[in-house]
């Protein structure tokens, strides 16, 4: 038995081979992802550990609400000396080192990296701990001069010699590069420039009497800990997060998390999209090797072979594709993270292929994958092959399989596709945003597999009406076609499914974003009231000489600034919540229209008083003069006044919690080190905005860290940031197609296998090889073209109720991208094309005299 | 080996032949790989098929008939020789005209019918006519369809009709285009003998009252019976032919050829 399974998998490795590389290709992104995270996480570990002091001292980190660019946090520098006093401390220093900088060198271009990695600058010290060594030049010394790591040198064009402009939070200076310092491990891909540390306090944080830590290292024979504890008694740990060189490493890694994590989870969305495809892919396969073999199973049947020893025999089959899949995909896995790596060291993050790390883990999860995905998608068709009846040795192949009713398919599909309805029309109804998200999962899943399980019932009557034309179209050739689709429908449905799958995602998420940028342009048009934006894309601060340039600048009427701050707001409820606010300068009614329930712009950005919005006021038991006790960054608090209330759209989920804002003054004196986000321009009376504009943007060239926008410019960048969101879809759409594109190779191959016969006979009485050809491709792009409607019509459904989720957080318009569906539509046609190539190839060249002897 | 002067005088009165050759082959050779594994189906046959007649080819398995009727048909290349249809010589011809000579002037019955499965009777019919993009002669469709007796099953699948039934068919679309030729390759094969009798009967017909061409091959001496000339094949080569046969001397001549075993 096991021998005839060996030849059977053997005689159909052509077939297999397709099923495979769906195999392959997921295990090789589950691989993939995790060797890649393991040789980052490594490196990295490597790279803190090897620069950690032994202790290290911090200001602890109150407040860690997400806003980019926030204040630096400091500690006092002579905190350095009571550290030293500290029995078991060898060596203390205070470090300076901040990340709100821009450099920039004499063409105006900032040295940055483009990646969103941070510029750092840092106070020079040589010595083992230090990720760098002094490669060529010197030394800084004094205000004036500093060093730059060769990577930024090289890849900016900088030399020795050359001037920089340093724009930091307390002002803007000029140094002479004097020399460039080198890693000596992996570059993290950010741009760093060192100052001399007589200096860096005063330049980088406004003070010699600050520092952002203090690092010590231990004498001989004390530990880590012991130490740690020792510094922490004399230090106070009310005020200082106290770290050992490996807490140090690991917190570290830590703020690595996120950003391999984003990695990690693209990477398991493309593995999962590969196996919910493949599954289909596999299933398909086997299912169709089955029903080609009917008459095999039975001759095994009729000789003696039970029903287990034939499922036995399929399954051994599909285990031994998914052993050779997953090998490959392993082989292929560790490709990609070379890749992955590659593309890193592209971006400035020198990652050594050398160093790849194999984790024990990465080929038990790429077996367990690759066997578990095999075996499961391979069970109904084993199972199916059991049933085979002896009889069928006698009988004709072709009809097995088609004709068994699809009773169960429809009654199943019925079922779960009016569960999935009512689901998602709940959620349509729904009126909290977690009700909804729920009933919009359950819905979503539930009505994928009614498709999934009756899009053979729906093959004929979508058929019909798609392939309606082809016999008009293209005559006999088109009418073949069009029956040849409607032939099997179990396996047309299964064919298109998984094209399906992909494409329903897509245009649900199409659906989704293109109401998320209808909402924000109208939340902008609504709103925003400036004639220009200057803020650059990430809303990081910028230096406040942005707003003196601009305020400067010929023709410019009024400026109004906003910053961001973290803060905590310890509610009437008892609760403290943590969230963002907003502090705006004066005269914020010109360019931001603001709907208040109470109160006005006055009131809010009146001295001790803050704005929030009515919703989130009306939850929290807050009114206008209600104290409400807010803490700032670096343990700064105080109680200010409710002054305002607001109508706020997206209060609830994409703003930040609450809506807080309040005037600039009262910012300044909590947040003393903040610097500006936005600044909103408007034109002086008499200046039309676009004569403004050039103007504008030239004084502006010294500060390649922002932009100037109109509101359409806005729209765009706001466009570009969901965009963002829409291409990771697009690039999972892709991965959907190829493997689905093998699917309908698959199919269309075997079925011009199965139909030699009737091909032969077509060539003979007188069909042209390029009409064959075409008989073939429309087929295939009917059952692509009747894939991507199934999915489409799906997507749409899902995309309306995802919006209305959307909607309960503020985001209110639908749209309906009707472009890209029809591009989909147009694109799924084109993959029929493509799909049809090679069996339509492989018809046309078949010898007309064997396929009409064919058995 | 039969020039038209002789076939007339073989067959004498009644059928004249109206003239002329409808295909012909001259010294044609057929041979399967090359060197000496080589195996020679047809060592330059010359044969004339006359216009307005029933041919049929016999012979023993492996003498060549079913190859002489696939070069003969345009199915098969030659490797050497001629090979004429009417005043063209297909021998030399690429596919695309090749495939447009079977369309036009070629009809085809097989011994399983080979009808398209999805495709109803009356498409089955005119599907050459349709691949060709040309509209079937309505009078001409309707006599074929009443000369055949299909007019009641016209709506029907492949899979709804008896084989009788569906080799009727496959007369049908053999015939619609009025091709110079139609061959018919053990067309009574897989059919029982009165269905089998009933296409005899039909193919007849067609030479008789419709003035078609037709060539079968057969091994069955029964069938061969109901042609105007039999062909004998032995070896690749033609041995003898019979101008009107009757059942009991083809099985005669057959026993000859086989060595006493006249099925095959």
């Amino acid at each position: 038995m096991l021998k005839a399974t060996l030849r059977s998998f053997l005689a159909h490795k052509g077939r297999l081979a397709l099923s495979a590389l769906a195999v392959i290709l997921s295990v090789a992104f589950v691989a993939g992802s995790l060797i890649f995270s393991d040789t980052v996480t490594r490196t990295f570990d490597r790279l803190f550990a090897s620069t950690a002091a032994d202790v290290s001292v911090q200001p602890k980190q109150d407040l860690k609400a997400p806003v980019p660019g926030a204040a630096v946090q400091t500690l006092p520098a002579a905190l350095r000396e009571r550290v030293a006093r500290v029995p078991g401390v060898a060596a203390v220093r205070a470090d300076v080192k901040v990340q709100n900088i821009v450099v920039i060198d004499r063409h105006d271009r900032s040295l940055g990296p483009t990646t969103g990695a941070p510029t750092i600058a840092t106070a020079w010290y040589a010595g083992h701990r230090s990720p760098v060594e002094l490669t060529s030049g010197r030394a800084p010394r004094g205000a004036g001069e500093a060093l730059l790591d060769a990577d930024t040198a090289d890849k900016k064009h900088v030399r020795i010699g050359d001037p920089l402009t340093v724009q930091a939070q307390p002002g803007t200076f000029r140094v002479r590069v004097v020399g460039i310092a080198t890693f000596t491990t992996t570059n993290p891909g950010a741009a760093l420039v060192f100052l001399d540390p007589a200096v860096a306090g005063r330049e980088l944080l406004g003070s010699q009497a600050l520092a952002t830590s203090v690092s010590a290292d231990a004498a001989k024979g004390v530990s880590d800990a012991a130490l740690k504890l020792r510094v922490g008694r004399a230090v106070g740990t009310g005020g200082y997060d106290v770290r050992t060189a490996g807490e140090q490493a690991e917190s570290a890694s830590a703020a690595l998390g996120p950003f391999l994590d984003v990695i990690k989870y693209v990477m398991l969305g493309f593995a999962g999209v590969a196996l919910l495809v493949g599954v289909f892919l596999i299933v398909n396969t086997f299912s169709m090797l089955v029903a080609q073999r009917t008459r095999e199973l039975g001759l095994l049947r009729a000789l003696g072979a039970d029903r287990r020893q034939v499922r036995r025999s399929v399954l051994t089959e599909a285990l031994l594709l998914g052993l050779a899949g997953s090998t490959l995909g392993l082989g292929a896995g560790i490709g990609l993270a070379l890749g992955l790596i590659r593309l890193m060291s592209l971006f400035g993050m020198n990652l050594k292929a050398t160093e790849m790390v194999v984790g024990r883990e990465t080929p038990v999860a790429a077996y367990v994958v690759g066997l578990g995905v095999t075996f499961v998608a391979a069970y109904l068709p084993a199972r199916r092959a059991a049933a085979v009846s002896p009889m069928a040795a006698l009988a004709d192949a072709e009809v097995a399989g088609v004709g068994r009713p699809l009773t169960a398919r429809a009654v199943a599909g019925a079922v779960l596709g009016a569960a999935g309805a009512a689901a998602l029309a709940g959620c349509a109804a729904a009126t909290r945003t977690a009700q909804a998200a729920v009933l919009l999962g359950v819905g979503v899943v539930l009505t994928l597999i009614a498709t999934v399980v009756a899009g053979p019932l729906l093959v004929r009557p979508v058929i019909r009406v798609l392939g309606a034309a082809f016999p008009a179209l293209f005559g006999p050739v088109g009418r073949m076609s069009q029956r040849n689709a409607l032939r099997n429908p179990r396996r047309t449905g299964a064919t298109a499914a998984a094209l399906m799958v992909g494409l329903a995602l897509v245009g649900g998420m199409s659906v989704a974003s293109a109401s998320m940028s209808a909402s924000f342009d109208r939340q902008i048009d609504k709103n925003l009231g400036a004639d220009f934006m200057v803020q650059n894309a990430n809303f990081t601060p910028f230096t406040r000489q942005v707003r003196d340039t601009v305020a400067a600048t010929h023709g410019v009427g009024l400026v109004v600034a906003q910053r961001l701050t973290q803060v905590a707001v310890r509610l009437p409820d008892g609760r403290r919540v943590q969230t963002s606010a907003v502090g705006y300068g004066p005269g914020l009614d010109d360019v931001v229209h603001l709907t208040y329930a109470q109160g006005g712009t006055a009131a809010a950005l009146a001295d001790g008083h803050l704005a929030m919005d009515a919703g989130f006021a009306r939850d929290h038991g807050l009114r206008i003069g209600s104290p409400l006790p807010v803490e700032f960054p670096g343990g700064r608090h105080t109680t200010l006044t409710v002054g305002a209330l607001t109508h706020q759209d997206t209060a609830q989920g994409f703003g930040a919690q609450g809506g807080l804002y309040f005037g600039l003054a009262t910012f300044a004196r909590y947040v003393p080190s903040g610097q500006d986000s936005v600044l909103y321009v408007n034109a002086a009376p008499g200046t039309n905005p676009q004569d403004l504009r050039p103007g504008l943007e030239r004084a502006l060239k010294p500060f390649p860290q922002v932009q100037v926008r109109d509101q359409d410019d806005y729209k765009h960048l706001v466009h570009d940031q969901i965009a963002v969101l829409l291409y990771l879809v697009y690039a999972l759409l892709a991965l959907a197609i190829v493997i689905a594109v093998l699917g309908v190779v698959n199919t269309l191959a075997l079925s011009v296998v199965e139909r030699t016969r009737e091909i032969g006979l077509l060539r003979a009485i007188g069909l042209g090889r390029r009409q064959l050809r075409r008989m073939i491709r429309l087929e295939s792009v009917v059952i692509a073209v009747f894939g991507a409607v199934l999915g489409l019509a799906l997507g749409l459904v899902w995309g309306v109720c995802m919006q209305r989720v959307l909607a309960l957080r503020g985001l209110r318009e639908l749209a309906i991208p009707w472009t890209t569906i029809v591009a989909v539509v147009v694109g799924a046609a084109v993959v029929g094309v493509v799909a049809a190539l090679l069996p339509a190839l492989r018809a046309s060249r078949m010898n007309v005299l064997a396929a009409i002897a064919h058995e | 080996m039969s020039t038209p002067d002789a076939v007339a005088a073989q067959h004498g009165p009644g059928r004249a032949p109206d003239g002329g050759l409808a295909a012909r082959a001259r010294a044609l050779t057929k041979a399967y790989g090359s060197g000496e594994t080589a195996v020679i189906a047809l060592d330059a046959v010359d044969v004339d098929i006359a216009r307005g007649r029933f041919t049929a080819v016999m012979g023993p398995s492996g003498s060549g008939k079913s190859t002489l009727m696939h070069c003969l048909a345009g199915l098969d290349t030659v490797t050497a020789g001629e090979v004429w249809l009417g005043d063209t010589e297909i021998t030399g011809l690429r596919d695309r005209e090749l495939t447009r000579l079977r369309r036009d002037r070629i009809g085809f019955m097989f011994q399983s019918f080979n009808l398209v499965p999805t495709l109803t009777a009356a498409e089955n019919i005119t599907l050459p006519m349709a691949i060709a993009g040309r509209r079937p002669d309505g009078g001409w469709l309707d006599q074929v369809i009443d000369t055949l007796g299909l007019r009641d099953r016209l709506a029907h699948r492949p899979a709804q009709l008896s084989g009788g039934q569906q080799q009727r068919v496959a007369c049908a679309r053999a015939l619609l285009s009025r091709p110079e030729l139609v061959f018919a390759d053990e067309p009574t094969g897989n059919l029982d003998s009165r269905a089998g009798l009933e296409v005899l009967g039909f193919l007849r017909g067609a030479v008789d009252d419709l003035g078609q061409t037709v060539v079968m091959v057969t091994h069955d001496p029964g069938a061969a019976a109901r042609a105007d000339l039999v062909l004998f094949l032995a070896d690749g080569r033609i041995v003898d032919e019979m101008a009107r046969p009757t059942a009991d001397a083809v099985l005669e001549r057959m026993r000859v050829f086989s060595g006493g075993n006249p099925r095959c």
